[in-house]
């Protein structure tokens, strides 16, 4: 008997199911992929107990005639791609024909689907690969799949399907992500009988984002929107200081398909360098669209992981893009504070009137069969938008200048009123748009971070030499690691010489430098040394380093500023290049904004609020 | 107690102490005025255990005694009154009633038994000198005081008495301030009798009471041992009220001075004559685009010309030329412009010398007096 056989359909489907569907989740993601293919402008989601009983999704897309419906569930059957030159050009979702009969191969299938001009719809029903029936049914245009009895045929993998809670967090997650990619389509998604999100086709990303992820989401979201050399990055982002303890919030989107990316997680954590703290991860919702020929998609099974071409080229245009949008927002936050500090005229209103992320034209080889068209959406001016939520637009400039929605807090703020302090070093600031509380200490660090890294972005270092040398007494190792750094330190404007064993002298100090901290200082720098924090390797780093310390130590040894020094305090802080956030990227001010306290306080809107009383 | 006073003797009175009160909360007593009323007088007391004043004013005494009441509260209730009478009444459960004129307040004060005494000791170190001299020589060098407290034996000005070095000489007090940056240093000639050398750390908060405090009369006493030095400053001026002596009693700061002799260049190199109010003006103008306090002023010299220039990144840069009286070789040297401006403020002298050697070595101002103020200068590396 030969022992080399080839496997029947039903084992190679089986097969490739273990690959294309590895939980619950993947059908959800093949089969909503598949009618967004489809030229969908709602999709449902439902499922039950974690979808391993029960997943259905229903969608208004194009269907599919008789003779089509029976070819789909063939293996290698597409209509998304005639040749493998198409897969440089892919803009569909799914391109291989495996989704569907892979998923028919491992469970109970039912497929029902009309096309819009047929008088009837077409029903398939098909049990662990096996066809049961065929025959013609009665619904509207589209195409309604129910998956049951899922991994029925391979007790196997049934056994890795997790608990319900995580399965349905996946399925959830998958959809929410495809939502979000989607903004134009309507979503909705069922969990057991229960409405978790329902959205209506929404014009902007971000009325989507807050319709998934809830209002509280969106108030922190700046937008990115840059374009170069056939790139595209679109999408929102944390304003500097907005940070979450996990990447579960970092999601990117490459000509609109969910993907992982290391490139593009790297761009958005190393864009943040500075503006959150450490250990902590932004938040991005991020769009790349990207020349099909540019990225290959074809790397996982499930395509959730992709490939550039030219990673490097990809990762430097998202850094400059999303470094962009964040310096942009900083200077937004500015303008308010110096209308209030200097009473002066002039309000940086940035109207904008670019389109906001918009669903990308539709690529050469489907466009027939690609989804609806819907042009891009151009954003109005704010007025409207601020109605919509209820808002009022308090002390708006009457000048008719168009004003952004400012992500930033208090962005338009005539003056912060100082109230008074919080815990001691929380200053509190009555301001148009709210209430702020500036962490003095978070404040002064960032003006002594600028200030020492401004001393040391000029080209000479300027050193201060001491009348009285500081004696400086080492350990031997330290001592060693001071010896061999001399220079290094020399060049930071830190002047010693050896006297003695293990014994030195500071006689020069950076001007920055108050008085006082040199000794202490000194040997910081040789810890930092010692734990290689500090190199002649890297300038940059080593200032910032240098800068971040100083910063601290310089903050922890003086007072919190009295009252008197508030102005100039801020003064400073707006002065600085990223007064939102301390060297570490903790926020330096919080805004609870008025409509929040009105909310709380149940208040309804301030105006009407006047009036009943 | 009981007695009567003039409201403005009372009001002068109170304000030369006022500012001497404790901080802590453990002892509320130290934010008191310790008031006694002793024959003709009243003194008035306030001590925050470091450093305690006494000063004493005309009163009409009826009934002997002491009570303490709080100090600000009770120098603003004093100014404010509405007649220049002012009746004082203290009862034995340490309320005092003060009357004056249609007002009445009755205050509640601390008993005396528990106001620290301030501290006395043997004047056997006692030296006199003219109020004016003192005041000019604390100006000529205090503002180089140290506000390091991690060199805490910087925050203060060094007194030393020195015996005449030989027979002919005469002894001198010499008055030192330094931060470790810039050292500044006055002498003046007065007798100091043989075996009565030595030298002192007044605090700086006392050297601002003292200065504040040193314009009344013509001489006063200083006498001090280790631990502690007491000032008599002679007042005069009957009109205000005082009579006697004004008592300032503080602690010295403890530690050892650092050797600043050997910190002041022995030679001198280039030395150039500057016009004070001429060269701190070019220095002020020079430092206006150096807006943040770690930014330099250079100074270049060269055959009868003198320039300063100041640059910043962020703004732009200034040019300052004076015109000098000077031949030597060009050099070039930076400093902290608030350094230089800082003795040509408090000096009173136009005529003034600056010594200078090279890049690395520090500027010396000197005056024909035996002022000198020695200041490190800023490197670029």
């Amino acid at each position: 008997m030969a022992r080399i056989s080839i496997l029947s359909d039903q084992v190679a489907n089986q097969i490739a199911a273990g690959e294309v569907i590895e939980r619950p989740a993947s059908i959800v993601k093949e089969l909503v992929e598949n009618s967004l293919d489809a030229g969908a402008t709602s999709i449902e989601v439902e499922f039950k107990k974690g979808g391993s009983n029960y997943i259905r999704i229903e969608d208004n897309g194009c269907g599919m005639s008789k003779d089509d419906a029976l070819l789909s569930l063939e293996r290698h059957a597409t209509s998304k791609i005639k040749s493998a030159s198409d897969l440089n050009r892919l803009s569909s979702m799914g391109f291989r024909g495996e989704a569907i009969p892979s998923i028919a191969s491992v469970s109970r299938f039912l497929l029902q689907t009309r096309e819009p001009g047929s008088e009837g719809g077409t029903e398939v029903l098909i049990d662990a690969g096996k066809l049961i029936r065929c025959r013609e049914c009665g619904m509207p245009p589209g195409t309604r799949i129910t998956v049951s009895q899922l991994f029925n045929s391979v007790p196997a993998r049934r056994k890795f399907v997790k608990t319900v809670a995580t399965e349905s967090a996946h399925i959830v997650h998958n959809t929410r992500l495809h939502a979000l990619a989607h903004p134009e389509v309507s979503f909705a998604l069922i969990d057991d009988g229960r409405m978790l999100f329902q959205t209506p086709a929404c014009p902007k990303l971000k009325d989507r984002v807050m319709e998934i992820f809830g209002k509280a989401a969106t108030g922190n979201l700046i937008e990115v929107d840059e374009e170069e050399g056939g790139l595209r990055l679109s999408g929102l982002i944390g304003a500097p200081g907005h940070s979450r303890s996990s990447r579960h919030e970092m999601l990117f989107f490459v000509n609109n398909r969910p993907v992982e990316n290391r490139t593009l997680g790297y761009a958005l954590i190393e864009s943040y360098h500075g503006h959150i703290p450490k250990g902590r991860y932004p938040v991005g919702f991020l769009f790349l669209e990207i020349p099909p020929s540019q990225v290959d998609v074809n790397v996982h099974p499930a395509k959730s992981e992709i490939r550039f071409r030219n990673e490097a080229s990809v990762r430097g245009f998202a850094v400059r893009s999303i470094l962009k949008a964040l310096k942009e927002t900083v200077e937004i936050g500015v303008a308010p504070v110096e209308l209030g500090l200097r009473k002066a005229n002039r309000l940086v209103a940035k109207t904008s009137t670019q389109p906001v992320h918009a669903p990308k034209e539709i690529s050469q080889t489907e466009s027939s069969r690609t989804r609806a068209e819907s042009g891009p959406v151009t954003r109005e001016g704010p007025a409207c938008e601020e109605t919509e939520h209820g808002v009022l637009t308090v002390g708006a400039p009457s000048e008719g200048h168009h004003v952004t929605e400012v992500p930033t807090p208090s962005s338009l703020d005539r003056s912060w009123q100082f109230v008074g302090w919080a815990r001691g070093d929380l200053a509190l600031f009555d301001t148009e748009s709210g209430i702020v509380f500036l962490d003095a200490r978070a404040a002064q660090r960032r003006i002594w971070y600028e200030r020492v890294l401004i001393a040391y972005r000029n080209q000479s270092v300027q050193s201060q030499a001491l009348l009285l040398p500081i004696p400086l007494g080492l350990d031997p190792v330290s001592s060693a690691v001071l010896s061999d750094n001399m220079e290094l330190l020399e060049t930071y404007g830190f002047i010693a010489s050896p006297f003695g064993r293990n014994f030195f002298r500071i006689e020069s100090v950076p001007t920055w430098l108050p008085e006082g901290d040199a000794g202490t200082f000194v040997s910081d720098l040789v810890d930092l040394l010692r734990r290689g924090d500090l190199s002649d390797k890297n300038k940059n780093a080593n200032e910032d380093r240098l800068a971040n310390h100083a910063s601290r130590r310089v903050v922890n040894g003086t007072p919190t500023p009295g009252d008197d020094e508030i102005p100039s305090l801020l003064e400073e802080l707006f002065e600085t290049k990223n007064p939102l956030a301390d060297p570490d990227g903790r926020p330096t001010f919080i805004e609870i904004p008025r409509r929040e306290l009105n909310r709380r306080f149940h208040r309804g809107s301030v105006d009407s609020y006047k009036a009943e009383l | 107690m009981k007695f009567k006073i003039h409201r403005d003797h009372f009001s002068n009175g109170l304000q030369q102490v006022l500012n001497v009160v404790g901080s802590k909360a453990s002892m509320p007593i130290l934010s008191n005025v310790l008031i006694e009323a002793n024959g003709e007088t009243l003194s008035l007391t306030t001590t925050n255990l470091d450093l305690g004043i006494c000063t004493r004013i005309k009163a009409n005494v009826e009934e002997e005694g002491a009570i303490t009441l709080p100090v600000k509260r009770l120098a603003t209730i004093i100014k404010e009154l509405p007649n220049s009478d002012v009746k004082v009444e203290a009862s034995p459960n340490n309320q005092v009633k003060i009357t004056s004129g249609g007002s009445l307040f009755k205050i509640m004060g601390i008993s005396r038994d528990e106001f620290p005494a301030l501290p006395e000791f043997s004047d056997d170190r006692s030296f006199t000198i003219e109020q004016a001299n003192l005041a000019n020589m604390l100006k000529s060098v205090s503002y180089a005081q140290s506000s390091d407290e991690t060199r805490y034996m910087l925050n203060g000005v060094y007194f030393t008495f020195s015996e005449p070095e030989d027979s002919n000489g005469s002894g001198k007090l010499s008055l030192v301030a330094t931060d470790g940056r810039r050292l500044a240093k006055i002498d003046y000639e007065m007798e100091v009798g043989e075996g009565l050398s030595g030298s002192l750390i007044l605090p700086a908060k006392t050297v601002s009471e003292l200065t504040r405090l040193i314009d009344k009369g013509e001489n006063l006493k200083i006498a001090f041992n280790d631990r502690r030095v007491a000032f008599q400053i002679h007042t005069k001026d009957e009109a205000d009220g005082f009579v006697g002596d004004i008592l300032l009693v503080s602690k010295v700061v403890e530690g050892n001075y650092p050797n600043y002799q050997q910190v002041i260049p022995k030679e001198t190199h280039q030395r150039i004559k500057v016009e004070r109010e001429l060269f701190l003006q070019s220095i002020h103008r020079a430092a206006l685009v150096a807006t943040d306090k770690s930014n330099s002023v250079k100074i270049q010299i060269s055959n009868n010309l003198m320039e300063l220039s100041a640059s910043s990144p962020d703004f732009g840069e200034s040019h300052e030329s004076l015109a000098i009286d000077y031949s030597g070789p060009d050099l070039q040297v930076a400093f902290n412009p608030a350094f230089l401006m800082d003795p040509l403020k408090a000096l009173s002298k136009d005529e003034i010398f600056f010594e200078l050697k090279d890049e690395v070595s520090p500027g010396v101002f000197k005056t024909l007096e035996s002022f000198l103020c020695v200041i490190m200068p800023v490197r670029y590396t």
